[in-house]
């Protein structure tokens, strides 16, 4: 039988989850997260890591930087990748979501469409990822643990990325349609 | 006479193919038909999920690996 008529090979790997499974599932692993690591869940911290290994590894230091001069942050970072669980845990989203499209047969690379496209790329990741550094967190971090926290903090992070995605939207519409 | 008009949204994210179907659907008369070419997963979702709320008629053909055609009738 071709496994592609399956149902449960359709239902598991080939349609898109609902959002309320997605929702559900988030929900749970980030109790898991919580319980297994005594941190909420986040994603952009160990990006700052990994940038901070890259440095280091190019013969950079970041031991005077403000940013990582916690005895935590030190800590991580003399710790190094694979004692990281936010590192790991990224390494997994990025492999996870990887064998997923495997799985459903929908990996393609896919053609950059003009130099405006990768200079809005380039910008808006360095803007984001510098915009959650100084806010210490990003979508997930300052609003899905926040609000998961009962922090007025991930209220007031939703306020605020609301008007920022209405804005951006305003400038997609000028610069992108 | 309806015409078939395609619209190539190919190595564009949301919300793009999204608001571009929404333009060129509006330039089209009762009865074409919108092919909208895509290879974003998530346009696949919203895409169809705007169409149809709009009460057009929607088929989606997966024409290669990661690579959609989105049928759009415009109804109304």
């Amino acid at each position: 039988m071709d496994i592609k008529n399956n149902k449960f090979y359709q239902m598991w790997f080939k349609n898109a989850w609902t959002y309320v499974v997605g929702a559900v599932l988030l929900s749970l692993f980030q109790i898991v997260t919580l319980a297994t690591t005594n941190d909420p869940w986040g994603v952009s911290g160990p990006f700052a890591n990994w940038g901070a290994w890259l440095y280091r590894a190019v013969g950079g230091s970041v031991d005077k930087w403000y940013y990582f001069s916690s005895k935590g942050a030190q800590a991580t970072l003399a710790g190094g990748f694979f004692k990281d669980a936010g590192s790991i845990r990224n390494l997994g989203v990025i492999v996870g979501a990887l064998l997923a499209a495997l799985l459903a047969s929908q990996f393609k690379f896919k053609k950059i469409k003009s130099v405006k496209q990768v200079a809005a790329a380039v910008l808006g990741g360095l803007l984001m990822g510098y915009g959650a550094r100084i806010a210490a967190g990003c979508n997930i971090g300052a609003l899905f643990s926040g609000i998961a926290s009962l922090s007025l903090s991930g209220w007031v992070f939703a306020l605020f990325l609301f008007l920022g995605a209405m804005a951006g939207s305003k400038l997609l519409v000028k610069y992108f349609m | 006479m309806a015409k078939e008009v395609a619209l190539d949204c190919m190595g564009e994210a949301c919300p793009v193919p999204l608001i571009k179907t929404e333009n060129a659907l509006k330039k089209l008369d009762l009865g074409d038909v919108l092919v909208v070419q895509i290879d974003h997963s998530c346009a696949m979702k919203n895409v169809p999920e705007w169409a149809r709320k709009e009460g057009h008629n929607v088929e989606i053909e997966e024409v290669d690996d990661g690579e959609w055609e989105i049928f759009i009738e415009k109804t109304k």
